[in-house]
């Protein structure tokens, strides 16, 4: 990092790319395909759900009607409900995570569309673009985040394939 | 360890020599580097695909809405997605 952010920006933003990584992989995992479509492996919960889960979808529902503008739950969520202890505990992770800290929320879903992009995660891919285009980012926006994996992903794979040593360090370290 | 050699900055000239100039230009002022990086450096034996890339890393990443801060979180973030520790 070579722009000023310090140890606790760097840690919020290593925890969105590992976070939005990890939901890449599940949302793969579960089969899911986009969040409109898809035969996921594991059968959603049907909402209104009660019981354990009850509070927490009902919480969810609250923020998606307000990110997503939808009051749907969406299926990743509706999936992971039928273990509470992991809806939960990963609910509260991405609530943690993607809030504002030392860097913006905002900013902080940009990353994580980026992520998932690069990692090819096309439900997370829907997911982060839908909350972007929710809260103002239109196609120019998104195609910037694209602009950014697309060239990254470039020099990436040249330095990974020439091995090449690094060179640049931060300035305050 | 570095599988090319890196082309030499001080030794380059035409097309790889603008190039490097205005690498190094950049980089002084975005990092306070003091000599062009070595992913620069290991393009410097194609100068059509350096300067495709120098290029698309103006349009990309010094052109836009938004901040240098911003793309920049962006672009360490798929670095790390990606695996790449450069």
């Amino acid at each position: 990092m070579r722009l000023g952010v310090d140890e606790v920006g760097v840690t919020e933003l290593m925890g969105v790319t590992e976070h939005t990584r990890a939901m890449a992989t599940t949302a793969a995992a579960l089969l899911l395909d986009s969040l409109e479509t898809g035969r996921p492996l594991i059968a959603p919960l049907d909402v209104p759900a009660s019981g354990d889960v009850s509070a927490i979808v009902d919480e969810i529902r609250a923020w998606s009607a307000a990110a997503l503008g939808s009051p749907d739950v969406p299926l990743l969520w509706r999936i992971l409900a039928r273990n509470p202890h992991y809806l939960e505990s990963t609910w509260r992770k991405e609530t943690a995570v993607m809030a504002a800290g030392a860097l913006g929320a905002h900013d902080k879903r940009r990353v994580a569309l980026g992520v998932a992009m690069a990692v090819r995660g096309r439900y997370m891919i829907e997911y982060n673009a839908a909350i972007l285009r929710r809260s103002g980012d239109d196609d120019r926006d998104i195609l910037e985040v694209l602009g950014v994996v697309d060239h990254y992903t470039t020099l990436n794979t040249l330095s990974e394939g020439m091995q090449i040593d690094s060179d640049i360090r931060p300035q305050s370290v | 360890m570095t599988t090319i050699r890196l082309v030499d900055a001080a030794t380059v000239t035409g097309k790889t020599k603008e190039i490097f100039d205005a690498v190094l230009l950049r980089e002084r002022k975005v990092f306070g580097a003091e000599s062009v990086s070595n992913i620069w450096r290991c393009q410097g034996h194609a100068p059509d695909l350096l300067e495709a890339n120098w290029n698309r890393s103006r349009a990309l990443m010094q052109r836009g809405r938004f901040s240098p801060l911003q793309r920049e979180l962006i672009a360490t973030a798929v670095s790390v997605a990606n695996a790449c520790t450069y």
